[in-house]
């Protein structure tokens, strides 16, 4: 299996405030990489600085053995790969379907192209019934699985998902955790899932990366990471270590 | 309820009404002059299409991009005043004189769009504001090439010919009609062919959410430029057709910063982000700002008795209403944002769909 991303000593300063600092580690192709850590913990700083947000102050980014830290986001999503948001961001006043086309509008210039791009992944998700549904008045569920579809619609190698099932409730986040493994059956996508649910967390990665503070605390695969005294500790305190 | 793009996408060539109509109000408009020879009515459907023409050139990079530039009058101005100095000083005629006003807004365009772009929100909106505000200075100052405060006043237009024959000499305000009105309709092509486009798409998905966009491949300040080009090239296309229409032109009336306000002002009352918003918008504008001028408001004051033309508050009126422009718009404003947020358009849209469903 090859690497597809390679995190090289990443750190990101805000000020005196280290938010990430010296984080390393890589993903293989079509796994499911995990990412789990405390409130503030400095995952999503991550993902922003992987997906080309901020640039890290130090360390790089390798993206299909290409370095991407520095390039612009857009530049990245075209490369192949998409992240999807933690708060979601959906293009409120447009329409389900035009949401998903403006995701698939990165690979194709025909609209008419764009819109079967776009069809085939609200099936993906299951929400091919209401295409003409404005995004911004959807229940967040949906709006989650949009999210998904319109990041799918890039078609990505790699792609990033930001608590995607924060604020669900457990039949929808079931819904999307199915979603997560059909992905991943569907082959060549690899995944990398920040997730505070851990019951789901353990269940779809192959790997885990725990961050505390800023830093990698453990890496390994979840029978490794449950077992593992320091990620306790991290999480319940030291009084359960 | 369906989405703005959802809509337009059914309504837009499916019904036979919608066309035949369509149709027969472009007839009419291409026959008026043969019917309507008062002068004056022709002036003001005149600057009905040059008000259109700013809005829906406004509506590009506003209303579909998002960008609330309220420094459009660069771009005016700079159509009005190349085309001008083009005639005045080196003998060009004007239709040439609009391509190189064209050009001329586009390197402004790509310059403020280059700058500002780095800037968010408000912040832009400032920043085009004084962009505008750098060009009127710029406009007083130079006077070698401006004429200054003094301005440029033309007499006589160039006969327009193709080959031999005399097309027109622009001597009553008939061909006029027709050149806002081709230049009107081309613009409105233009935003239909950007809507229904990946442009259309780009420019709308950065106006929802910029993030978003941007991590869905959407380079910011390419797009954004290509909004601002478009816009600057119809806007100062109205500024040419200005100038060589009203034949005069100086700072303050073709680089003032109330001309900016009432572009923007065209749209927020027809209908952001919508083709016939900006139609809409100038078809409530323009009879106004007329109806103002003309004293007509005043003297519809005095016809319904409320008061007399000798009395103080009358002689008040008679003197003020007319310069009150701005208070009457910000009224407007403030009535259209109160109660109708999506514009004249988008309230009459809500009432179809409220009385299809009652």
């Amino acid at each position: 299996m090859a690497t597809i991303l390679e995190i090289k000593h990443v750190s990101k300063f805000f000020g005196g405030l280290a938010a990430n600092s010296d984080v390393s580690f890589s993903l293989e192709e079509g796994m499911i990489m995990g990412m789990i850590g405390p409130n503030g913990a400095g995952k999503t700083t991550l993902f922003n600085c992987i997906t080309g947000y901020y640039p890290p102050s130090r360390g790089e980014v390798i993206f299909k053995a290409q370095k991407i830290s520095g390039l612009e986001p857009d530049r990245i999503c075209r490369l192949g790969m998409v992240r999807t948001w933690q708060k979601v961001r959906p293009l409120a006043k447009l329409s389900v379907i035009d949401n998903v086309m403006v995701g698939a509008l990165c690979r194709t210039n025909s609209l008419k192209t764009a819109r079967e791009l776009a069809m085939e992944q609200l099936k993906v998700v299951r929400m091919e019934n209401k295409p003409d549904f404005p995004a911004g008045g959807l229940p967040i569920g949906e709006q989650k699985k949009l999210e998904v579809a319109r990041a799918l619609a890039t078609q990505p190698q790699l792609l990033l998902l930001d608590e995607v099932m924060g604020g669900l409730n457990p039949a929808e986040s079931d819904e999307i955790i199915q979603l997560i493994l059909e992905i991943k059956k569907g082959g060549g996508i690899t995944q990398m899932v920040i997730e505070h649910d851990m019951k789901a967390i353990m269940r779809i990665s192959d790997r885990i990366v725990v961050i505390n503070s800023g830093e990698k605390l453990a890496e390994g695969t979840p029978q490794e990471i449950v077992n593992n005294p320091e990620v306790v500790r991290a999480y319940l305190g030291d009084f359960h270590a | 309820m369906k989405s703005t793009l959802a809509l337009i996408r059914t309504t837009a060539g499916t019904s036979p009404v919608a066309t035949a109509l369509g149709l027969a109000v472009l007839a009419g408009l291409f026959l008026f002059p043969s019917f309507v020879k008062s002068p004056y009515t022709l002036h003001i459907m005149i600057l009905f299409f040059l008000s259109t023409i700013q809005g829906e050139a406004w509506n590009i990079i506003g209303g579909y991009t998002g960008q609330y530039s309220i420094g459009h009058v660069a771009y005016f101005g700079a159509g009005a005043y190349t085309t001008m100095i083009l005639m005045q000083y080196k003998q060009i005629p004007p239709w040439y004189g609009m391509l190189a006003g064209i050009g001329v807004a586009l390197v402004v365009s790509l310059i403020i769009g280059s700058i500002c772009f780095r800037l968010q929100g408000p912040y832009f909106v400032l920043a085009s504001i004084a962009v505008a505000e750098i060009m009127r200075l710029s406009a007083i100052n130079l006077k070698d090439i401006t004429n200054g405060a003094e301005g440029i006043l033309i007499t006589e237009i160039p006969v327009f010919k193709i080959g031999n024959t005399v097309v027109t000499d622009f001597l009553s305000k008939v061909p006029f009609y027709y050149v806002g009105l081709v230049i009107t309709l081309v613009t409105i092509l233009v935003t239909w062919m950007v809507q229904n486009s990946k442009l259309g798409y780009y420019f709308q998905a950065i106006r929802e959410d910029q993030d978003a966009a941007h991590s869905l491949g959407i380079s910011l300040p390419l797009y954004k430029n290509i909004a601002l080009a478009l816009s600057a090239v119809f806007t100062s296309l109205s500024g040419s057709f200005y100038a060589i229409y009203i034949g005069y032109i100086d700072p303050s009336t073709v680089l003032n910063l109330d001309i900016s306000v009432q572009i923007v002002l065209v749209c927020i009352i027809g209908g952001i982000g919508t083709i016939w918003g900006p139609v809409i918008g100038a078809m409530v504008l323009v009879p106004l700002s007329e109806a103002l001028r003309s004293d007509l408001i005043a003297g519809m004051i005095f016809k319904t008795g409320l008061t007399s033309e000798g009395s103080a508050i009358g002689t008040f009126l008679k003197e003020n209403l007319a310069h009150a422009h701005a208070l009457i718009y910000g009224i407007l404003v403030v009535v259209v944002i109160l109660f109708m947020p999506d514009g004249v358009l988008g309230w009459v849209k809500k009432l179809t769909v409220q009385k299809g469903r009652g």
